[in-house]
């Protein structure tokens, strides 16, 4: 294990020094983030980086491997563009996690902001706390797993990829183009080896899932009148 | 029959804006309750670089040789912050079209002919394309809202990066491709269910404003370790504050897309009415960083509308240093600019995903045809900047030229032909 101290550093040097590191150590312990922007940006290897402290906006941006412990808050854009690896937030993200998301996990143990899941393509993202409006809108592919409540909008205009929630409101805040059916038993199983490594202690029976609509078009209405007669 | 009923009907006689477009769209919208869908982009009239004239050499300066002495034409972009900037052989680029939009022969097409003439290609929305990239001579990268298609291994791929906020055709909106085109290969590959109407990401799902855009570019000059050039495409609108913004924000060029771009859809409402035209924008864009005491250092990249040696050479001297054609190109692959590029059925396999259509495209002797057209209008620059008295296409300036109509002065600040004249500080460079 080593230990990397961020104090004054800028994010490109730190990740300099990153990327050197991550060639030969298994672990590394890194301190004085000073919620630092672009932390760990397009890491590539199979280490274990652990921050005490919070970081700022981008973590862990197309980050390819490693597994990226925060032991306090991310800002926003967390893991965008994140390929591979993991990203586990002990604390609360800001707004627009996991935006463009290809692959890997991101678990955020406390609450995200709005636009969660935005554009995903890929991957598992879990909150363990609450999200936002819009989450999950147009997402392309992967897997969001929400354990608490959910904002308006949720998985407005998905084109693939399923989003499991417990929010028992989520009729009444779901977005367009998308649907609720329950959650399957793959899902479930999935969803359960997700929680064992993670250690949320979460059943899945009460998950449902939110999927896009079957039929080969979107519909939007762009005209919303409070009167209207049919002739 | 009476001699009056003789007399020919004024039937084609169309009466101010009721004319035939204007009742077709009316009949549209009270059919359907909706906008219309439209390719190409805007059929308007706007003022453009015909308005402007290039000034010869005689007296006050001697002309350069058209056929025995040469006229430079390499161009270098993006030179502000990377260490490996955009070198390519002539100032016309191949703008960003999206594989699904155009289909994979046109796209490899457009490939080849870059690598033939030595300038770069822009793979657009839906991702790059092996085919592309493989022949591609320089590989600009777009980096969408939508990120289909897109990875860390397209950045890798890149020789320069350009980040899309805007275009010129519907400025604003987002990228739509109809139903018709996501066959089940394009479906596949930017991961959309097939035959589903795309209507995408109008905002990039991480950069949420101006001060965020300068801490994602940091994180693309991390990635990139500087090396390629960052260009930012904006849409002609509030073109003096974007610009502004986006130097600020640390690119190393600027795409100024006008309100003449095309596109393979968008409503028609959009393309008509969203954006300021390339003439006036570009003049903007240069002052704004002139402003900033930037524009040495800055990259000017001018797309939407630009079609021949003229508005190259006349783009250049107004202070761009490049331009980049999109349906210039098309045409000289065989594109007639129907309007109806929404619906699939390109008769040229370009527009396309129909397995058959696409079959019609010769992509060797497309590539060829594409290749000849930016020598050309190339070449075209070069004679007027020689008879301009230049050694290089990029020593054009504004002195070189004049404004053929009050509007194009008014809107540039370069002075009315046979005058000195100019409509004062608050027009054009004034």
């Amino acid at each position: 294990m080593v230990r990397l101290d961020l104090t004054g550093m800028n994010s490109r040097n730190a990740n300099k020094k990153l990327k050197v590191l991550i060639q030969t150590e298994d672990e590394i312990e890194v301190v004085g983030t000073h919620s630092i922007h672009n932390f760990a940006t397009a890491l590539i290897g199979k280490s274990k980086i652990t921050a005490h402290g919070s970081t700022g906006f981008y973590t862990g941006g197309f980050l390819e491997g490693p597994t990226l412990v925060i032991e306090g808050n991310t800002g926003w854009y967390t893991g965008d563009n994140m390929m591979d690896g993991e990203i586990i937030v002990q604390m609360n993200t800001g707004s627009n996690a996991a935006p463009s998301m290809l692959g890997g996990t991101i678990v955020i143990k406390g609450n995200s902001g709005s636009r969660a899941g935005w554009g995903m393509k890929g991957g598992n993202l879990v909150v363990c706390g609450n999200v936002g409006r819009w989450s999950g809108k147009m997402t392309l592919g992967g897997r969001i797993i929400v354990l608490g409540e959910v904002g308006e909008g949720i998985g407005e205009s998905m084109y693939n990829g399923i989003i499991h929630v417990l929010d028992p409101a989520v009729e009444e805040k779901l977005g367009g183009n998308v649907m609720i059916v329950p959650i399957d038993d793959k899902e479930k199983k999935e969803t359960e080896l997700i929680f064992k490594k993670y250690g949320i202690e979460q059943g899945v029976d009460d998950f449902m899932s939110i999927v896009p609509k079957v039929y080969g078009r979107h519909e939007y209405k762009l005209y919303k009148p409070t009167h209207k007669k049919v002739i | 029959m009476s001699k009056i009923d003789k007399i020919p009907k004024v039937k084609d006689i169309q009466r101010g804006v009721w004319n035939n477009e204007t009742i077709a769209e009316i009949k549209y919208k009270a059919e359907v309750g909706k906008h219309r869908i439209r390719g190409c982009g805007t059929p308007r009239k706007f003022p453009n670089f015909d308005d402007l004239l290039i000034l010869p050499a005689q007296l006050t300066r001697m002309p350069v040789d058209t056929y025995r002495e040469d006229c430079k034409t390499q161009t270098v972009l993006g030179a502000r912050y990377a260490k490996e900037p955009l070198v390519i052989e002539t100032p016309v680029m191949i703008s960003g079209m999206s594989y699904g939009a155009l289909s994979k022969e046109a796209k490899t097409a457009l490939a080849k002919a870059t690598d033939i003439v030595g300038t770069s290609i822009n793979n657009g929305e839906g991702g790059l394309l092996p085919e592309e990239r493989d022949n591609s001579y320089k590989q600009v990268v777009q980096i969408t809202p939508s990120r289909m298609g897109f990875s860390l291994r397209n950045i890798e791929a890149a020789d320069a990066i350009e980040i899309i906020i805007g275009i010129g055709a519907k400025p604003g909106l987002s990228g739509h491709l109809m139903g018709c085109k996501i066959s089940e290969e394009v479906a596949k590959f930017r991961q959309l269910p097939p035959g589903i109407d795309l209507h995408s990401h109008p905002r990039h799902g991480d950069i949420f404003g101006a001060d965020d855009l300068c801490i994602k570019i940091e994180e693309l000059r991390d990635i990139t370790d500087n090396r390629i050039p960052i260009f930012l495409k904006i849409a002609a609108g509030r073109v003096w504050e974007d610009v502004k913004i986006a130097a600020k924000a640390g690119v190393d060029g600027i795409v100024i897309d006008g309100s003449e771009g095309g596109t393979g859809a968008a409503p028609v409402i959009a393309a008509n009415n969203l954006g300021i035209p390339s003439l006036p924008a570009l003049v903007q864009a240069v002052k704004s960083l002139e402003d900033m005491g930037v524009k040495d250092e800055m990259s000017v990249i001018l797309s939407g509308g630009i079609k021949d040696g003229a508005d190259l050479a006349k783009a250049l001297a107004l202070g761009a240093d490049a331009v980049a054609l999109g349906t210039g190109v098309m045409v000289a692959m065989g594109c007639v600019v129907c309007l109806k590029c929404h619906e699939g059925k390109c008769a040229f396999g370009i527009g396309t995903q129909d397995p058959e259509l696409r079959k019609r495209l010769d992509i060797d002797l497309a590539a060829q045809r594409v290749a000849n057209y930016i020598q050309a209008i190339t070449i075209e620059a070069t004679i007027l900047a020689k008879a301009a008295g230049k050694s290089k296409l990029c020593n054009l300036e504004r002195e070189d030229i004049r404004s053929l109509t009050l509007e194009a002065c008014a809107m540039t600040g370069i002075p009315l032909v046979g005058t000195n004249f100019t409509f004062g500080d608050k027009f054009g460079f004034c």
